[in-house]
């Protein structure tokens, strides 16, 4: 699959990466148990370091978007829910960029996600 | 156009028609003077060890003939065949039936003597026909007006919006299972080998096995570089092409047996191919003009990535 990273960006790269595979899934161009380049390959192709990609492999595994199995590598997770899940988390983290603009604190959202669920 | 369909066949059919006559015509020539068992198999020194009846024998040919003319013109009919194929098909099919008949029309005439006799030399003689005739082949198919080129390289090429700074880079790992299951068979066959007939002979098939299980699972990677095929876990061996030789990209099906002739890594007239699977591919054309092809999933995301590349480098370049 296609990853766009952007290293002048404040973001971290980790993140950027974990955020390729959330879009690619969301637009449906990553299917459910499809296999993620091995680490070594795409650190090598983007010229950033391997724990870095790993950083964002395991992002995306804290998620439950993709396992991340010794010898097979990180495979999206079986299903129809990846798409619509990782739809979810960006809009998550969408959520938390405004709230952090905006200084509310964690809690503050947390108690406002209850409240509106 | 339509000249084109029917010419190519007629130039690759031609020459086998033209053996079986030619053979036809000798036979009933020495028909008389030949013996009712026809020697037909010879051993290196030339001494004949085999021996067929006439009748079988002249059907055996005519049919083999045939049939060959009949593959070697239906191979032509084949749509998306790579450009500079007719050449090799054309001279192919003249060289095949050049060899057959010289050796069929050697057969019966060495049969003429009471001890039939055909020395090896004999087929360096027909092979030297064969390049004769070959030559020919390659000659006519000249005259065979040239088919419409490829749609797909009419097509306006994709592209990926990339901002100023952003690196991108795409990676895919080809999985067949069945190339990992051939280096399986031949490792197996090796250590059966090795355990019966010893290390020499085992030698060839674990070395033929390992180089197999290398590139089973090959990546390709597009990225600032350029295109890569790699083994995924070594640096090396690798087959790259850098940025500033790719003149675009884009992406096609590809047939293995019908546009490589087969699997693995393929070179043909005007192209080079890493083939494990027909199916989708990315086609990179090199500014020399020549075409790499390696199946790949989703190689249209690939090929857009390559041109969005190439055209940044080429900015840079001349800037």
């Amino acid at each position: 699959m296609l990853f766009r990273v952007d290293p002048t960006s404040a973001a971290p790269l980790g993140d950027q990466i974990a955020a390729c595979v959330r879009g690619a899934l969301a637009e449906g161009t990553l299917d459910a148990g499809e296999r993620l380049p091995a680490a070594r390959v795409l650190a090598d192709s983007l010229g950033v370091n391997v724990h870095t990609v790993l950083r964002g492999y395991q992002q995306l595994r804290e998620e439950g978007l993709i396992e991340l199995r010794r010898g097979r590598g990180a495979v999206v997770v079986d299903g129809a829910s990846p798409p619509g899940r990782a739809r979810l988390l960006e809009r998550v983290r969408e959520l938390a960029d405004e709230a952090r603009k905006l200084g509310l604190s964690e809690d503050e959202v947390v108690s406002l996600v209850r409240a509106a669920f | 156009m339509k000249h084109a369909r029917t010419r190519l066949p007629a130039v690759v059919a031609l020459p086998f028609l033209l053996a079986l006559v030619l053979d036809l015509v000798f036979y009933a020539a020495l028909r008389d003077r030949l013996p009712t068992r026809l020697a037909t198999h010879f051993t290196g020194t030339g001494t004949a060890d085999g021996h067929t009846g006439q009748t079988a024998f002249v059907l055996a040919v005519s049919a083999a003939l045939v049939l060959l003319g009949a593959l070697w013109a239906a191979a032509t009919l084949r749509p998306g065949r790579p450009a500079g194929g007719a050449r090799t098909l054309a001279g192919s099919a003249w060289g095949t039936a050049a060899f057959l008949g010289f050796l069929t029309a050697a057969t019966l005439r060495a049969n003429l003597r009471t001890l039939a006799r055909l020395p090896l030399w004999q087929l360096a003689e027909a092979a030297g026909v064969a390049a004769v005739a070959a030559g020919i082949g390659l000659l006519l198919v000249r005259y065979v007006p040239k088919p419409d080129p490829e749609p797909s390289t009419g097509l306006p090429r994709a592209r990926v919006e990339l901002a100023d700074g952003e690196v991108a880079g795409w990676a895919r790992r080809v999985d067949s299972w069945w190339v990992l299951a051939g280096a399986a068979t031949l490792l197996a066959a090796g250590v059966v080998v090795w355990a019966v007939l010893g290390r020499v002979f085992a030698v060839p098939a674990l070395a033929i096995g390992f180089l197999t299980l290398l590139f089973a699972r090959p990546y390709v990677t597009v990225d600032r570089r350029g295109v890569a095929v790699t083994t995924g876990w070594l640096p090396w061996p690798r087959i790259r092409v850098p940025l500033s030789r790719i003149g675009g990209a884009s992406h096609r099906n590809v047939d293995a047996l019908m546009d490589f002739g087969g699997w693995g890594h393929r070179v043909r007239p005007g192209a080079t191919g890493i083939i494990l699977r027909s199916g989708d591919a990315l086609v990179v054309r090199r500014t020399g003009g020549r075409e790499f092809v390696v199946t790949v999933d989703g190689a249209a995301e690939a090929a857009a990535l390559l041109n969005t590349l190439a055209e940044r480098d080429r900015g840079q370049a001349s800037r």
